[in-house]
């Protein structure tokens, strides 16, 4: 079984029940209530269906339940099995193209209409979308708040990093998992916050009321005054040969299956795109136990935080910048992909080739809001505010205290009397931030007091390191006047209690002494269970990453406040400070083949996925039918599939202009619902039991 | 100003095809839409369906026409419009409707309609597992069919422009220029225009044109909401029909098209008038509770898009074809009352003929259908 069965932050022995199943006839074994799909890949299983064009093999894609790659015959009937939890018994078979709908012809009975009623509507209980209802509950407003998972914390849930930002706004230091649970907790407290888990909104409707798909079971009408749209991102996808086969997926999908399902879902993975997502991605693979085998980025820097780029090179993983992906290919399944430079226009070097042996392909170029619902909204006159990445692409630490400001905000539009504080406007704008100027590196002079050293130069919205100090000695300098400033150790108090090592998010501090003669002794945080003892020798390196020399360790101690070890090294004195971080994967994991193997044609990449339609037929559609409405792509089943173009939406633009079509001139094709399928019975409500 | 031999206002389920003939004539005609592509007005919220069994001759003839046209579309032109030839049927449950449907057989069979009465038995094996209780029988017409509206109305236009037919998009009529009995040019927010004939096919925007140029049409638009399922595989073939009503709705209908999608559309009671294309929360709950009584195994069916939609209703509920007596140079094609897609094709053809041959063949379509009728009548089968 593919499993994590040891990591250093999540608890792996969970009391969970096992069930049997029946996957093609054969008896496969999985947790009761945990997502068939995860199941399905936890036991190798990488083919979900076949699809009728082509009969391309379809493998697990958002593992959101947005598209509907994951789709399986689950006891008769046709069901993504990302949403759908596993039950003891279960008969799951493969969907080869088109399901036979079964043959159920039991009279319906009339079932109630579920019909809810609330003040305010909260869509998404991300940490955008749990601040806002917190604000909003504490003024008295009777709050539905939704979700589409079974637990609440929307992508918190998969982020087992610790934060950045600030311990008094928005829980820095601590780890996305975490601060779900407290903020969980919280609106657990207010009686006025109903909560459905598990539940999408299907559509908004004219007639103010949204229509919801709760427990994937049952179709309610809510009405409200007011709508908070938090329903937060969705990944973007990327245009290349081999984006459609099994094992192509998002850096999101592959954070569900290995942080919240802890399933092992590949051995050997590549990362395209080098923003915090793409690097985050690539730390929590390696805590898995999975083998990053690099990064590429087709821009010349990386584009998340430094210190976030640098701690992931530290480890041994190298980022390739300058590069595009060309192609995956394999039999079925990811079985190599091939990088290559590009030019100045981003025009990929086919000589400059470089082909990896890797099971998964992860994308990480981005998101894109989902921004359907305010649009909606807006159009219908409605009350609404949006908030967190629904709103602008950020931190979860900004979408926590933009969400709280978003509450308030539509607080004043239902008309109670609240005052917002200025200040809040000023914090919000710094959390958002991007990354600012990167510093030189200071020179540290290492002598018989402890240091801390800060191999963070990057200008971020984080401060964390301020706050433990029980000395207070580290500050922040005052160029800007924000928590943007980078911090510095002020003078001697240093006693290594080693909490600004433990609570750094970027992993960028250590604290150095001299011993004697030419060796010092380096204390480096380490959010891995030691694969080494005291008295082995390690591979440090600098800040980048570059090897600096083998080092003894001579200590090991754990932090528990901050699940971070902190491990002390006997180390050349002259070395002492550049000493940053400790090398986690060998570097002949990691080399490319010695010649690269591939096929490159670019028009076979697919767009739609949902009704598999490639770049090279969509091209030639525009070119020949003079197309100018995006709309008119329907007729080749462009954006007709399940998702209704909103996965492959934000790559028309490229198609487009490669068509020779200037995008701003084209009409965008209508988003219509549902956002959701949702069986006829659900919307009767069969399944509800309460009949009329 | 630009000249035309025809000037047609709308692309949609009328003016698209009309286009195709009239090109493919010979005439230099051009087509002006506000929106961005063909077919973006109803002729997009159209779910496929293509009768001619009716009970007037105009529609029978038209749409006789579109079923040849159509049903010939692959062989003729080498593009795939989804034609299905699963018929239509009309299933009944109370001898109400039995009565008034085997009355209407009787003119349908003088027409030498193919549709006749069928048994329950061959009602469930058209549409296996369709509710059994209760059910009478009914009519089924098994030359009717469907296809994608999407793909006819892409297909004439690509037709179209081969036969050198100019279509502005995005392009909006904002006045006429007449000069007595004739109008000596069409304006709109970009540019001017002239022909020897102007074709309004304007759908449910016809009042609208009609006072741009000066004549009552009474066309005034009601709302009907549809929605498609995922695919599944081909499981029934007809066109269902199901005219009962209840407290909110009259009836509704659905197919299973060429993809394996089950399209769906009803008729809300009593009608709303308007323009409003914007869903209502009222639709799914009132069409699935019905679609599901009738044929329950829809139960698992996942509904994945809904829309509304408009039909261009008259008082009368027959379309309004032909020249008008106050403008000589302006023929009339709308009104069509939610069947502009089943009548397009052929009216498109039975136009380009009236303008090219001057053939007095459908003098009694012209006749049936003309602006000056009384509009007392109401179609039995709307």
């Amino acid at each position: 079984m593919n499993r994590i069965d040891k990591h250093p932050v999540l608890n792996t022995t969970q009391d969970r029940k096992k069930v049997n199943f029946k996957f093609n006839g054969e008896t496969q074994r999985g947790y009761e209530n945990e997502p068939v799909s995860s199941a399905l890949i936890a036991n190798g299983v990488r083919e979900f269906s076949v699809h009728q064009v082509e009969d391309a093999p379809q493998g697990i894609f958002c593992a959101n339940g947005q598209c509907s790659h994951c789709t399986l015959i689950i006891d008769g009937k046709p069901l993504k099995s990302c949403i759908t939890p596993l039950k003891e018994g279960m008969e799951i078979r493969t969907l080869i193209h088109l399901p036979e709908l079964p043959p159920d012809d039991r009279e319906p009975e009339n079932f109630k209409p579920l019909n809810l009623k609330c003040d305010v509507l909260v869509i998404g209980g991300g940490p955008s979308g749990l601040t806002s209802a917190i604000e909003l509950a504490k003024l008295g407003f009777e709050i539905i708040l939704i979700d589409d998972k079974d637990k609440l914390g929307g992508k918190l849930l998969l982020q087992t990093h610790k934060f950045f930002g600030s311990i008094e706004d928005c829980y820095a230091g601590k780890r996305g998992i975490e601060i779900a649970a407290l903020l969980e907790k919280e609106i657990r407290t207010y009686s006025n916050i109903k909560v459905f888990t598990n539940t999408s909104v299907a559509a908004l409707y004219k007639d103010k009321k949204a229509g919801l798909f709760i427990d994937y079971k049952n179709y309610a009408l809510v009405d409200f005054q007011g709508l908070v749209i938090s329903a937060g991102a969705r990944e973007k996808n990327l245009v290349f040969p081999g984006n459609d086969i099994p094992g192509v997926y998002g850096a999101g999908a592959f954070q569900t299956l290995v942080n919240r399902d802890l399933v092992k879902s590949s051995d050997r993975i590549f990362i395209i795109g080098s923003g915090n997502v793409g690097l985050i991605a690539a730390y929590h693979a390696l805590q898995a136990g999975i083998t990053v085998v690099g990064i590429a980025d087709i821009l010349d820097d990386v584009t998340g935080y430094k210190v976030h780029a640098d701690k992931i090179k530290r480890m041994g993983v190298p980022i390739y910048l300058k590069h595009t992906v060309l192609t995956a290919e394999g039999n079925g399944k990811v079985e190599r992909i091939t990088i290559a430079e590009v030019d100045d226009s981003f025009n990929p070097l086919l000589e400059k080739a470089k082909t990896f042996e890797v099971d998964t392909l992860l994308i990480a170029v981005g998101l894109s809001s989902i921004d359907e619902f305010y649009n909606t909204a807006v159009n219908f006159g409605y009350n609404t505010v949006k908030t967190g990445d629904a709103d602008e692409i950020a931190e979860a630490s900004s979408a926590m205290f933009g969400g709280r400001i978003a509450g308030l905000q539509l607080a004043k539009i239902l008309g109670k009397d609240v005052e917002i504080d200025e200040s809040w406007f000023a914090k919000a704008e710094i959390l958002k931030s991007k990354p600012g100027k990167i510093k030189s590196e200071p020179v540290v002079e290492i002598n018989e007091n402890y240091t801390p050293i800060m191999h963070c130069y990057q200008e971020i919205p984080c401060n964390p390191c301020i706050s433990v100090c029980p000395s207070g000695s580290i500050k922040l300098e005052e160029a800007l006047g924000n928590i943007m400033d980078l911090p510095y150790y002020t003078g001697e108090e240093c006693t290594r209690c080693g909490m600004c090592i433990a609570v750094c998010p970027g992993l960028a501090i250590s604290v150095a002494k001299k011993l004697y003669g030419e060796w010092a002794e380096v204390v480096l945080p380490h959010e891995f269970i030691p694969a080494f003892g005291v008295g082995e020798f390690v591979t440090l390196t600098d800040t980048e990453g570059n090897e600096i020399e083998k080092c003894e360790v001579i200590k090991i101690q754990l932090n528990k406040k901050y699940k971070t070890y902190l491990i002390t090294f006997k180390v050349s004195l002259e070395n002492a400070a550049k000493i940053a971080g400790i090398r986690v994967q060998d570097e002949d994991k990691i080399k490319p083949l010695p010649k690269p193997v591939f096929n490159y044609i670019p028009d076979n990449s697919i767009l739609c996925r949902c009704e598999r339609v490639s770049v090279g037929e969509i091209i030639k559609f525009i070119k020949e039918n003079n197309i100018k409405d995006a709309n008119q792509l329907k007729q080749i089943r462009v954006g007709m599939g399940a998702c209704g173009s909103r996965t492959c939406s934000i790559l028309l633009p490229r198609i487009f202009s490669a068509a020779g079509v200037n995008w701003y001139e084209v009409t965008q094709a209508t988003k219509r619902p549902l956002s959701i399928e949702i069986p006829m019975g659900a919307i009767i409500n069969e399944e509800s039991g309460e009949t009329e | 100003m630009k000249k035309y031999d025809v000037i047609i206002i709308g692309a949609g389920s009328i003016g698209v095809p009309a286009a195709y003939y009239l090109a493919n004539r010979g005439l230099k005609t051009c087509v002006i839409e506000r929106l961005s592509s063909e077919g973006r007005g109803q002729n997009r919220a159209a779910i496929g369906g293509i009768r001619a069994t009716f009970s007037d001759p105009a529609k029978i003839k038209i749409c006789q026409m579109t079923i040849d046209i159509i049903s010939r579309f692959k062989k003729e032109h080498g593009i795939d419009v989804d034609w299905i030839d699963g018929g239509y049927l009309f299933p009944v449950y109370d001898t109400v409707l039995e009565d008034k449907l085997k009355k209407l057989l009787d003119v349908q069979k003088q027409f030498n309609l193919n549709i006749d009465w069928i048994s329950p038995a061959k009602v469930d094996e058209l549409v296996p597992g369709i509710n059994r209780n209760g059910l009478l029988g009914g009519t089924f017409s098994p030359e009717d069919g469907s296809a994608s509206p999407l793909k006819v109305t892409g297909a004439y236009l690509k037709l179209a422009r081969e036969c050198k037919a100019e279509f502005y998009f995005d392009e909006e009529v904002t006045g006429f220029e007449k000069d007595g009995s004739k109008i000596t040019a069409v304006i709109t927010n970009k540019d001017k225009y002239s022909a020897g004939i102007i074709i309004d096919a304007s759908g449910a925007y016809a009042r609208d044109t009609g006072n741009l140029y000066g004549l009552d049409i009474p066309v005034d638009p009601d709302c009907h909401e549809a929605g498609i399922t995922e695919p599944v595989q081909p499981f029934f073939r007809p066109m269902v029909v199901d005219l009962r009503m209840d407290e909110q709705s009259a009836n509704y209908y659905f197919y299973q098209n060429k993809e394996g999608q089950v399209v769906f559309c009803i008729t809300p009671r009593p009608q709303i008038f308007g323009k409003d294309t914007d869903n209502t929360s009222v639709f799914l709950p009132l069409v699935v509770k019905r679609m599901l009584n009738l044929y329950p195994r829809l139960r698992n069916l996942r509904i994945r898009r809904t829309w509304r939609g408009l039909y261009p209703m008259t008082p009368d509920g027959f379309p309004i074809v032909g020249r008008t007596k106050e403008i000589g140079n302006l023929f009339l094609a709308v009104g069509m009352c939610g069947q502009g897609f089943m009548l397009g094709p052929g009216l498109g053809k039975i136009i380009s003929e009236l303008i090219c041959d001057n053939t007095t063949d459908y003098d009694f379509i012209l006749n049936q259908l003309s602006l000056y009728r009384e509009f007392a009548g109401t179609e039995v089968l709307k």
